[in-house]
């Protein structure tokens, strides 16, 4: 039985337009005109236990506001979500006591106190039992290396080590399901790697259900077996992170090491050329023209090397995110009825 | 329940803590509000060189009025020092969408944010409250008997109860207002009528104002009825004042009831921010 069950789930704000100018703004004060905003509309997901599912999309695509959806901060405007078995928006304890969200843009920690402060009050509210505090505490911190930093007041620590601390308190009481909005945001490469295999080990050995959405491919790919990509508030891919270029990627790219003495100036009959730094080239092609491009190229040039290859993943994505309906080849909001199929 | 006290106590130690961390900013945070509440001692002693009392055969003498500041000072104070820097933080929780992270707590939301931050450098007028409280009654000569002190402490904590109703209530618009900078000083105008003797709102205006503030908004039970409880001298002379007291309980319960009501309103319709 799925740990997160979806269905029909949308969200419309009513957003008021604030119209230019003083006389328009006085006007505002007796009439105001507003739009509505379909955050979400109709998605529908099922998510198992212990899996790990990154959720993509562009800003506003409305990953956020499912998260807070089903995290019961904010109510659909339609729909219904169960998460464990519980109806999040009514905010039920026994629920609340079993899962947790981080926010990577978002502090929970008391902003002048010690980390260790805010985790003793987590201890409290969560009703964690004295000895188990103790001890996820200080595993936490020591798998995070934190230990060190956690009588040291917060607004001292780096954006790094904050997140870590926050990383610590959404953990403190085991949650059964995580959802962590953008994680590493902002973060350097080092601390984004440390994060990452702290939550591959924690996923791993805790067997928690995680929604993650990032806009880090390196994020993903080191994490996430399934992905769902959202779109105007939609969703209009689920699975995993390879077929999203076998579906979406129309493409493939042409690495060349050419023979010395090799011209490159035609080089564009084969195909869009990207880079040409000699004796090395470039090249994208249609996926359908692989092989007969390959050919004509070959009896063409005197090639030393070739290899052929997806375009990258950002890339893909990147397009994908830029016209959600061309990709996915239907008006965006009506529901998909054709998964990939997960395995 | 146990749990809510524990809660309450990392709280209030979290908010020490952090306090003391600022020293400097602490002691002068208690030296103006100490400062401001002896200059209006001063003020009203000043007037009670040149009246008596407040209204002719009112039994509002000096030192039945100071007790009367100090019970305000009492309550004013438990508000300052607990709800008004939560409410505070509350309106602004909203709209910057902190809030998430207290709907997502397992906890009663209103007691969470209620109690959240304490402001303890208002600790000294609660002190102050007490001392002058204590000085006015030595004054009078009246030692108030336990069964008073304990009605005394009843309406204390149902006029804190009040205030903090109106607070609240105040503070959940925001959900719908976006923005409510002005929590606070609507708070402050309308409490503003609870400073003085139910007495002072005589005539056509003041017997509007005062049916208004009891009835409708009753700020004016606030801090009447308890100090009432505690002064002999003005023991109910009407049938209407003996009821006083019982309109407080059910007007606090009232104002607890509404204030919760329109606050779990306000978090249905919570929109959180973009993050």
């Amino acid at each position: 039985m799925p740990v997160i069950e979806v269905d029909g789930l949308s969200k419309t704000y009513r957003v008021y337009q604030k119209p230019e100018g003083l006389l328009a703004s006085l006007r505002g004060l007796v009439r105001r005109e507003y739009r509505l905003v379909e955050a979400v509309r109709g998605i529908r997901l099922a998510v198992e236990a212990g899996e790990f599912v990154a959720f993509l999309g562009p800003n506003g695509a409305g990953k956020t506001t499912t998260l807070k959806l089903l995290s019961g901060i904010i109510t659909p405007t339609a729909g219904t979500a169960r998460v464990l078995g519980h109806i999040p928006w009514k905010r039920e304890d026994a629920y609340r006591r079993r899962f947790a969200l981080v926010m990577g843009q978002k502090n929970q920690l008391w902003w002048d106190l010690p980390a260790a402060e805010s985790f003793r009050l987590h201890q409290h509210i969560y009703r964690i039992d004295p000895q188990q505090f103790r001890r996820t505490c200080s595993q936490l911190a020591e798998m995070l290396d934190v230990a060190h930093l956690l009588q040291q007041p917060v607004r001292e620590l780096s954006l790094g080590e904050r997140m870590k601390m926050e990383l610590i308190a959404a953990l403190l009481h085991s949650p059964e399901v995580l959802f962590l909005d953008e994680p590493t945001i902002g973060l350097d490469v080092v601390a984004q790697h440390r994060i990452q295999s702290f939550l591959r080990h924690y996923q791993a050995s805790h067997g928690v259900t995680i929604l993650l959405t990032s806009h880090y491919m390196k994020d993903v790919a080191a994490l996430c077996k399934r992905v769902v990509i959202i779109a105007q508030g939609s969703i209009i891919y689920d699975g995993s992170l390879s077929g999203i270029i076998d579906r979406f990627s129309g493409q493939k790219i042409i690495s060349l090491q050419m023979a010395n003495g090799q011209a490159f100036d035609q080089l564009d009959r084969f195909g869009e050329v990207l880079s040409v730094e000699p004796p090395r080239a470039k090249l994208r092609i249609r996926r359908s023209d692989v092989t007969q491009t390959l050919a004509r190229l070959l009896s063409a040039h005197a090639v030393v090397d070739v290899t052929v290859e997806d375009p990258p993943l950002e890339e893909v994505i990147a397009e994908v995110f830029s016209h959600p309906e061309e990709h996915w080849g239907r008006k965006v909001g009506e529901a998909p009825d054709l998964m990939e199929d997960r395995g | 329940m146990w749990r809510y006290v524990r809660i309450l106590i990392t709280c209030a130690r979290n908010s020490l803590v952090r306090d003391m961390s600022f020293r400097t900013n602490f002691v002068l945070e208690t030296i103006s509000s100490l400062s401001w509440v002896l200059m209006n001692l001063g003020f009203y002693v000043l007037i009670f060189r040149y009246a008596p009392e407040i209204g002719k055969g009112t039994g509002w003498g000096q030192y039945q009025f100071f007790m009367f500041l100090a019970t305000g000072l009492l309550i004013n104070s438990v508000v300052q020092m607990v709800f008004m820097i939560n409410a505070e933080e509350f309106t602004e929780a909203v709209r910057t969408g902190a809030l998430d992270f207290v709907l997502v707590r397992p906890i009663d939301t209103q007691f969470f944010i209620s109690i959240r931050r304490f402001d303890w450098s208002a600790l000294g007028n609660f002190l102050l409250g007490i001392a002058l409280g204590v000085y006015a009654l030595g004054k009078m000569g009246h030692l108030p008997t336990a069964l008073q002190l304990i009605l005394y402490a009843l309406y204390v904590g149902c006029g804190i109860a009040i205030y903090y109703s109106l607070m609240i209530a105040l503070a959940a618009a925001t959900v719908w207002m976006g923005r409510n900078l002005t929590v606070l000083d609507f708070w402050f105008y309308i409490t503003i009528f609870a400073r003085y003797p139910m007495e002072i709102y005589s005539g056509p205006v003041g017997g509007v104002l005062r049916w208004a503030f009891t009835f409708v908004l009753p700020v004016l039970i606030v801090v009447n009825v308890p100090a009432r409880m505690l002064l002999r001298p003005l023991l109910p002379q009407s049938t209407a004042e003996w009821m006083l007291p019982l309109f407080g309980l059910a007007a606090t319960v009232a104002c607890l009831g509404v204030s919760r009501w329109l606050f779990q309103k306000a978090l249905e319709n919570y929109r959180s921010a973009s993050s």
